[in-house]
């Protein structure tokens, strides 16, 4: 099967422009088994357009991507799902007029087949509903959970955008601004949340909360203009001079 | 969102009362009976349309073509080749299977209005060919002369013998359809409906998924224009027209879209506006729009949604 030294992600020069507005350019970037990879930027530094190479909706005008050292350039997003790539979505992206537990329980579907089934209710499967409400108890969504998203929270609509992506047993799981939005509070629920992860999980986190990133980051790169200003352990990122002028010092 | 708990003893009971209802229909008459039949055998072809609008969110305007091809598979190999109805049944089912499959395989490659587009193009054209192929079809004045077949003896000529062979062939699709969209296949139609980039991200090939909800909207359609084929004994190339995909639509809106039951209450509204109606005025469609038009400002979940409403029950089956 796969190369196990390899890295979990490999990004090689990638590319992608909309006509003359360059996205990502020369972009490379590894996230290992384990490693909690922040990507931060200013707005329109291209972040979410990497996330969306990564998971195959958008597709890279050149250079590769590496999934457990195979080449999934190119592959589809259900592929890349199947695969074990998990993401959530910056705006909140669900089955709005289902309910959380069957919002969960159609992404761990996905994973685990008998798609075909027609004339056994879904619901007579107890071990699914057992996995779902395990699934919600992780992403910390304790009650109510027969309500229909569209009731949900702000807040509880981001836990549960967590616990699609986890849902499908990914190997990788790319979060597209988890906390924006949140209460501080809420924010503290999901940092808790992200340190309790399975520790052989890779993770890369879109953040623009510095407290986020800099509580749970073990490597952070940094993307200006498509471009990767830097990238480095946190402390080398804190103290790089660029960085400052560039992002870390907007607002302060 | 469908739950597996047994159905309350309530609706239970109201499920059997309504069963028994339309067994007895046949007492009221010759007129009542074909014109339940009728109502039957449309809501059926709702149903199907339905599959697709309500719970895959595929926009199809040309659904007539596979409820036409089957009444022509059917009649035609009566009329030509003095094949039982029964095969004909069978063989018009497997047609519109097939033509659902093909037509599916090319309109999902787009969605919204082109994908309306495609499936009424494809509609149309074949109606071209019934109309234009007249030694096949009888074209525009259509192909009499099939004679119903038999069942256990009994003549299909016979109104309430008609009556009840539609009325089973309704609840076979009636009951079929509710398990189906409480089946773990049923709810990846139901996720493509609500959110397909979220169904990609989660791992589900779409586009397979949305060929199988069309083949099977196909082949009950299918199952919808063989009933009707045994009913009228009769086919033209009107069955074939846009104007039949859009009653459908109507009928599916007017019941509420994304319910079971919505498209029997949308096909007994449309059917029961256009008899009464059209026995006063020639303007019945006038009507039937309008009342349209008022459904969907003030009752936009449809008829059926509107009465679950009313009657205290949660969010429709
Ligand atoms: N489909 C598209 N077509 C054209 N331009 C696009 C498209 N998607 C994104 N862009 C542009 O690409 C640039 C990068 O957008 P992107 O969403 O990746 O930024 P981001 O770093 O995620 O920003 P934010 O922090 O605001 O979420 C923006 O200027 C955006 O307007
Ligand atoms: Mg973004």
């Amino acid at each position: 099967m796969s190369d196990t030294s390899a890295n979990l992600l490999r990004l090689d020069n990638l590319y992608k422009s909309f006509g003359s507005l360059v996205v990502t350019k020369d972009v490379n970037l590894t996230v290992d088994r384990g490693e909690r990879h922040a990507l931060i930027g200013p707005n329109g530094a291209g972040k979410t357009s990497l996330v969306h190479q990564i998971s195959g909706q958008l597709r890279p005008t050149s250079g590769r991507i590496f999934f457990c050292g195979e080449d999934i350039t190119g592959a589809s997003p259900d592929e890349i799902g199947q695969r074990g790539i998990g993401r959530t979505f910056q705006k909140n992206n669900l089955f709005r007029q289902l309910s959380m537990r069957e919002n969960v329980r159609l992404a761990l579907q996905a994973k685990r087949g008998n798609w075909y089934s027609f004339l056994r209710p879904a619901s007579a499967d107890r071990a699914l509903l057992d996995e779902v409400d395990a699934i919600l108890t992780q992403v910390r969504l304790a009650d109510g959970r027969d309500r229909l998203v569209a009731n949900l929270s702000y807040g509880e609509q981001r836990q549960l955008e967590v616990a699609l992506a986890l849902a499908s047993q990914p190997r990788l799981l790319l979060l597209d601004e988890p906390t924006s939005g949140m209460s501080p509070a809420e924010t503290e629920r999901m940092i808790d949340l992200v340190q309790s992860l399975p520790a052989e999980l890779g993770v890369l986190l879109i953040e623009h909360d510095m407290k986020v990133v800099f509580t749970l980051a073990h490597t952070i790169t940094v993307l200006y203009y498509g471009e990767v200003l830097a990238t480095g352990k946190p402390d080398a990122i804190r103290d790089n001079p660029r960085v400052r002028e560039v992002y870390l010092g907007l607002g302060h | 969102m469908t739950t597996g708990s047994p159905p309350s003893p309530r609706t239970t009971a109201i499920w059997i009362a309504c069963i028994v209802a339309l067994g007895l229909v046949p007492l009221t008459g010759t007129y009542v009976t074909g014109l339940a039949a009728e109502i039957l055998i449309f809501a059926i072809f709702a149903m199907s349309l339905d599959l697709l609008i309500g719970y895959t969110g595929l926009m199809s305007f040309g659904h007539a073509a596979f409820f036409g091809v089957s009444t022509y598979t059917m009649v035609i190999l009566g009329v030509h080749l003095g094949w039982s109805g029964w095969i004909g049944f069978a063989a018009g089912v497997a047609m519109s299977t097939i033509a659902a499959f093909v037509i599916g395989f090319f309109a999902i490659r787009v969605s919204g209005i082109p994908f309306l587009m495609i499936t009424m193009a494809f509609a149309q054209l074949l109606m071209s060919i019934s109309v234009k192929w007249r030694s096949v079809t009888g074209g525009t004045d259509g192909l009499s002369g099939f004679q119903r077949p038999t069942l256990f003896g009994l003549s299909l000529e016979n109104r309430v013998t008609q009556y009840y062979v539609v009325l089973v062939g309704f609840l076979l699709v009636l009951f079929f359809l509710r398990r189906l969209i409480a089946s773990p296949l049923g709810s990846i139609f139901i996720g493509i409906k609500e959110n397909e980039q979220r169904m990609l991200a989660a791992g589900y090939p779409v586009q397979r998924f949305k060929l199988i909800a069309f083949t099977l909207a196909g082949a009950l359609a299918g199952i919808g224009g063989g009933l009707y084929g045994l009913h009228n004994a009769f086919v033209s190339s009107d069955i074939l027209h846009w104007s039949l995909s859009g009653d459908a639509i109507i009928m599916v809106i007017l019941g509420g879209a994304g319910t079971i039951i919505g498209p029997i209450f949308g096909s007994a509204a449309f059917l029961l506006l256009k008899n009464v109606v059209s026995s006063h005025t020639h303007y019945w469609l006038l009507w039937v729009g309008t009342i349209f038009i008022l459904c969907v400002m003030f009752l936009p979940q449809g008829l059926w949604g509107f009465l679950r409403q009313r009657f205290g029950r949660r969010p429709p089956p």
